[in-house]
């Protein structure tokens, strides 16, 4: 039952980000505008969900589930919020 | 190598995964949008100071400006000179008013002296002349028996009686001359209050003398200067800013519907985007109790502007919280800067 680790890891997720808090002002500036910190947060959820899309195919993961893109929006939409309230959420 | 993707499926293990991590998605969406509610930002508030546009009461040339663009003087230090020359020829003129009206003063006690000495005069000429009339009067008197049984000429006793009356005139002339010389002798008001009137003329003469040199009424910084010595200033015309630093604030728009936890005297972390890594700590001084609303734009007098339209979805409106700043770093802090609030958490708030 190797394909249940990842999930059952999930909600451990937020802890594991806990130790890299991040410390500084909730705005990015990228050549000279400033980006709001929820867009980090949603582009990291994208590539969280990108990136377990192909870890799973790898591991066989992928064989075993269903409704797979709205799994992974889920899971991607978790990873966001995970960050948005580690990183930069009222602490 | 990839596997062809199979949008759903009749598995029910994967079915389980699937409404677990649906389900845990929506519940930790909730949980995120109820904090976000509680605990209100911005990432577009801008750091703001008082101000004090520089200008002197009085007009005239600049004749000498000790400081520079961009310098930070503190309160009580010279800013900038006026030609105080007529302001001193001014002042020299209201000096010269007043002394003459100090020696009217003197002048006018002189004469009241003169008419109480006047009127002590007259009130003996009335005594005088009452003494008179009483010797006229009890000679007229004596005489009247005398006269009556032919002991003496009846032309004596005429003269006697038109003595009488004569003194009797004399005693109400003397009378009327002591009252009038009394009422004239008259009193220093009116020239105690030309001196008066002299000496707040040469009061305020010294203050637009003063007025020429102008220092700073806060610790602060310079900024809009952008003339030099020989410029001709009209009174109150503003020279430059000074950026007052003794205190600093972040102006925070914060939506309506955030505002409801959001309290004076809430901790508030700023960061200002200079140096974003460093958060600084303040709280908030109060929210504003107005913008201006361009769908209820109304002059007075005039109907109301209410534009035609149909709006479905309606922007909140946004109100200017002042936060405070408690710790004061100079290299982080320019008036119009962009900063980060987070009220009631962040770094600066534990």
């Amino acid at each position: 039952m190797i394909s249940v680790r990842p999930l059952t890891t999930l909600p451990f997720f937020p802890l594991l980000l806990g130790g890299c808090a991040f410390r500084g002002a909730p705005s990015f500036p990228v050549v000279g505008a400033y980006f709001p910190a929820w867009m980090v947060c949603g582009l990291t959820g994208v590539a969280v969900s990108l990136g377990l899309r192909v870890v799973f195919v790898l591991t066989g993961v992928d064989a075993i589930l269903s409704f797979r893109l709205f799994t992974y929006v889920a899971l991607g939409i978790l990873a966001a919020l995970a960050v948005w309230l580690v990183a930069f959420g009222p602490g | 190598m990839m596997q062809r993707v199979r949008i759903s499926g009749r598995k029910p293990l994967g079915m389980l995964i699937a409404a677990g991590c649906i389900g845990a998605a929506v519940v930790l969406g909730f949980y995120v949008a109820h904090r976000e509610n509680a605990y209100p930002g911005s990432d577009s508030a801008s750091i703001d100071a008082e101000l004090v546009h520089i200008a002197s009461t009085v007009g005239g040339r600049l004749a000498d400006l000790p400081v520079q663009v961009n310098q930070h003087v503190h309160k009580g230090d010279v800013l900038y000179r006026l030609d105080p020359e007529p302001y001193m020829l001014g002042v020299q003129q209201a000096q010269a008013n007043l002394d003459l009206a100090s020696a009217e003063v003197e002048n006018q006690k002189r004469l009241v002296g003169v008419k109480t000495a006047t009127a002590a005069a007259a009130r003996d000429q009335v005594t005088r002349a009452r003494t008179n009339r009483d010797l006229a009067a009890r000679t007229t008197e004596r005489l009247q028996p005398l006269a009556g049984k032919s002991y003496i000429p009846w032309q004596e006793y005429d003269q006697a009686r038109v003595a009488l009356r004569d003194a009797e005139v004399s005693l109400a002339q003397a009378r009327q001359q002591s009252e009038a010389a009394d009422m004239a002798v008259g009193d220093l008001k009116s020239a105690q209050a030309a001196q008066a009137a002299s000496q707040a003329m040469l009061d305020h003469a010294r203050y637009e003398l003063r007025q020429t040199v102008v220092t700073a009424p806060a610790d602060g910084y310079v900024t809009s200067l952008s003339v030099k010595p020989g410029e001709v200033l009209a009174p109150s015309q503003v020279l430059f800013t000074l950026i007052v630093d003794e205190a600093w604030y972040v102006t925070a728009t914060i939506r309506e519907v955030d505002l409801a936890p959001v309290h004076p005297g809430d901790c508030v972390t700023v960061y200002s985007m200079i140096d974003r890594h460093t958060p600084l700590r303040g709280h908030v001084e109060s929210i504003g109790w107005g913008v201006m609303s361009a769908d209820t734009t109304g002059l007075a007098r005039t109907l109301p502007l209410v534009p035609r339209q149909m709006d479905w979805v309606h922007v909140a409106q946004r109100f200017p919280v002042r936060i405070r700043l408690d710790d004061i770093r100079p290299a982080l802090l320019r008036m119009g800067a962009t900063a980060t609030v987070e009220i009631r958490y962040g770094a600066a708030c534990h």
